[in-house]
């Protein structure tokens, strides 16, 4: 018997719970997105993968690989990868605080959820300033 | 990992009655509520019922009472108190689950969309099953446990300790909590949710009972305590106020003070 014939034994319906659930209140949302950005950021490091195993597969594989990664496609998939890393590495050290027992009252987690999404963004420009300058 | 993202076959909603408001009506707002009837091997369906607000009272659960009152007699609800201390009217009101006796109709925006308390075996219309909750309660054994012989009088605790209770003993147990959790939906054959860890935090906390290091050692299990991935979904339901979050941050706090 699965879980879900056990749960509803008697024959009854199974009452809604995604379907009807608000998922855009701050506390669930950002756990969404750092469940989504931690699977965007195993898609991303394989483009990393690519991106280094070219450049060991000779100059013709990794002037391709420079090529594709150049474009503007390229650019985004980059630029989605590095706010996903920045996000993930912010939200992670704000669950370790949580972890810790402080900082986890109603007030606190949602100013924390804000700052945490800033700093994120924040990340993302100046690491892209300074990779653009050099 | 079972999750299970879409309902069930016999479980999806269909659109049900609509009941109009009596002409001359001024307030008018729309109930959209679940409905689901055993006798009939039918899904559940949304029935609409247009309700004057000048004739009820503010909250929620007076527009329940009105439409059993005075529309449809079937509708099926469990209330008691409609003071929020007994816990009995929790359902998914607008999106988040609390108690219908404390939730003003004047919150919502739109239609008020009522369904049961989510992820459970629906008995009829907003009557959830509750006794695997129930079970899981008992099975943290929530009771005072010594090994040493009693005292005199009372077992005495300082109001530093017993300050250590509050925000603890507030607990209703309506579920309103635990069935917001994702975690739990998905897990709550092995998973303890928020509100019976809140529970368990309550008795480990105790300074009068002697047992802290043996209900620690029953939580210490990967589903139990570990399924929460601190979404917060239950602190911010709690319609009492409560923060089952910290109380599930407390006893990992305690798990790992143990080990270093």
């Amino acid at each position: 018997m699965t879980f879900l014939e056990a749960k509803t034994q008697r024959g009854g319906p199974l009452s809604p719970h995604l379907q009807v659930y608000n998922m855009f209140a701050l506390t669930s949302f950002l756990s969404i997105v750092h469940r989504i950005f931690g699977g965007a950021l195993f898609v991303g490091t394989l483009l990393f993968v690519y991106w280094i195993g070219s450049a060991a597969a000779g100059p013709n594989a990794y002037d391709s690989a420079m090529n594709f990664l150049g474009s503007w496609f390229g650019y985004l998939l980059i630029f989605g990868w590095s706010f996903a890393l920045f996000y993930h590495m912010c939200n992670g050290i704000r669950h370790m605080i949580w972890d810790t027992g402080r900082m986890i009252d109603l007030p606190s987690i949602y100013k924390s959820g804000y700052v945490m999404v800033a700093c994120a963004f924040g990340l993302t420009v100046v690491a892209w300033a300074i990779g653009l300058s050099v | 990992m079972p999750l299970d993202l879409v309902l069930p076959r016999n479980s999806r909603i269909k659109p049900g009655k609509s009941h109009k408001a009596p002409a001359g009506a001024k307030n008018v707002k729309e109930f959209h509520i679940y409905r689901y009837d055993p006798d009939q091997k039918k899904n559940p369906t949304i029935d609409i019922f247009e309700i004057d607000l000048d004739e009820i009272g503010p909250m929620v659960l007076d527009a329940l009472i009105k439409i059993k009152d005075d529309i449809d007699p079937t509708l099926t609800f469990r209330r008691s108190c409609r003071e929020g201390i007994c816990g009995s009217c929790a359902m998914c009101i607008d999106g988040i689950n609390t108690l219908s006796c404390l939730k003003p109709i004047a919150d919502i925006k739109g239609p008020v969309k009522i369904y049961p308390l989510p992820h459970l075996e629906v008995i009829k219309d907003l009557v959830p099953d509750v006794n695997h909750l129930y079970a899981q309660y008992a099975s943290i054994e929530p009771w005072m446990k010594n090994r040493t012989p009693m005292p005199k009088k009372e077992r005495l605790q300082s109001p530093e300790e017993r300050d250590k209770l509050d925000g603890l003993w507030e607990c209703i147990l309506c579920f309103c909590c635990a069935t917001s959790c994702p975690s739990y939906w998905w897990n709550a054959d092995r998973y303890l949710g928020p509100a019976i860890l809140l529970q368990a935090a309550r008795w480990v906390l105790d300074s009068r009972d002697e047992e802290q290091g043996s209900r620690l050692d029953e939580l210490e299990d990967p589903f139990k305590l570990y399924r929460c991935h601190t979404i917060l979904n239950c602190t911010k339901a709690c319609p009492k106020g409560l923060n089952p979050a910290k109380a599930i941050a407390d006893l990992k706090v305690l798990m790992m003070e143990r080990i270093v």
